[in-house]
């Protein structure tokens, strides 16, 4: 009764301006994460300068400042970058954790640490009163001081002295966090990038279509 | 030398930079340019902006950090900028707070929405 049936051409017209508005409300939801990220990360930046400067005030204006930084700086963070089809690039930060070092010990300084130290052992043992089992185990006992590795992988805090406020620890974990997040923002720019040129694209087609179909309508 | 993951970069004021630095991305050694410049009063633009070009066309940088009140004294070569890494982008300063009008991304963005696209 109604016997109004779409076209192919309509039909295909129908899909595209579907496919664009689920483009539109992807571009949107894109958008609104950004802002959510935005507005976090800014406030993190904030906090951290806000830390800086309290450490600054306690420690003094000269003590927090470019000039405490190192000679010689290794990064700690690194971004992985990858590129998806549609040329989005993608970030990941990964931190290099401050593993310490089992410290390779010298067999012949651990021998002699290990004779002098048995050998304090057991004049304490005659000095105190019952045999130590422990007496036996030698090798846990003489364990030397784990470093941390190579100047390199110093912790940027310590620039600053050895004790350090907390509020400058804060403001450390504030941009560390800034960082991650920073990592985040740059995936969705990209994003939002190409969806907005994936939407221009599909605009520009559908258009294109428009205007072929036109002519033969008029000339119908 | 980073291994498989690329650094990021920072361009700003001297409490930005130290916040940066403390969250350890800075590098800085005598085989390599740093990869961070500290934007006093006195430095110029022209120091900036071969900085940050400096910066793009290195190959193991990922992203690049820089204050929006220095992009604006570079805007147009961060507009130029049309490739996706490194990423560029803008983060506030403790005078100037983060303004999305400014942001080059968003600009581009919000270009979009013109009259052309909804005929």
């Amino acid at each position: 009764m109604y016997g109004f049936k779409p076209d192919k051409a309509t039909e295909m017209r129908v899909d595209q301006q579907l496919r664009l508005d689920e483009q539109l409300l992807l571009f949107m939801d894109q958008l609104e994460a950004l802002e959510e990220k935005r507005h976090k990360l800014n406030s993190l930046i904030e906090e951290g300068w806000f830390s800086i400067a309290k450490a600054r005030y306690s420690m003094g204006n000269k003590q927090v400042s470019a000039l405490q930084y190192a000679s010689e700086m290794e990064p700690l963070v690194y971004v992985e970058t990858s590129v998806l089809e549609g040329r989005t690039a993608e970030f990941k930060c990964e931190r290099k954790e401050n593993k310490t070092e089992e410290l390779k010990s010298n067999t012949i300084e651990d021998i002699g640490a290990k004779e002098t130290i048995s050998g304090l052992r057991r004049r304490i043992n005659t000095i105190q009163k019952g045999v130590r089992e422990e007496d036996q185990e030698t090798d846990p006992q003489v364990k030397t001081k784990a470093e941390s590795s190579t100047p390199e992988h110093r912790d940027p805090l310590k620039w600053f002295g050895i004790l350090v406020p907390q509020n400058l620890k804060q403001a450390q974990s504030a941009f560390k966090e800034v960082i991650t997040l920073a990592a985040e923002i740059a995936s969705l720019q990209s994003a939002i990038i190409a969806t907005r040129k994936e939407m221009q694209a599909q605009t520009k087609e559908q258009q294109q279509k428009t205007e072929k179909t036109q002519p033969e309508m008029k000339n119908e | 030398m980073p291994g498989r993951g690329k650094l990021i970069a920072v361009i700003g004021d001297e409490d930005t930079c130290t916040g940066f630095l403390l969250g350890g991305v800075g590098e800085l050694n005598k085989n390599r340019k740093p990869n961070f410049l500290v934007v006093e009063k006195d430095t110029s633009i022209t120091e900036i902006e071969e900085t940050f070009k400096s910066f793009l066309a290195r190959s193991d940088i990922g992203i690049i950090l820089i204050n929006q009140f220095i992009a604006e004294m570079i805007r147009h070569a961060i507009d130029a900028h049309m490739e996706s890494i490194p990423a560029v982008l803008e983060i506030p300063s403790k005078e100037h707070p983060y303004d999305a009008s400014k942001d080059s991304i968003l600009r581009r963005a919000k270009g979009m929405f013109s009259a052309e696209d909804f005929r």
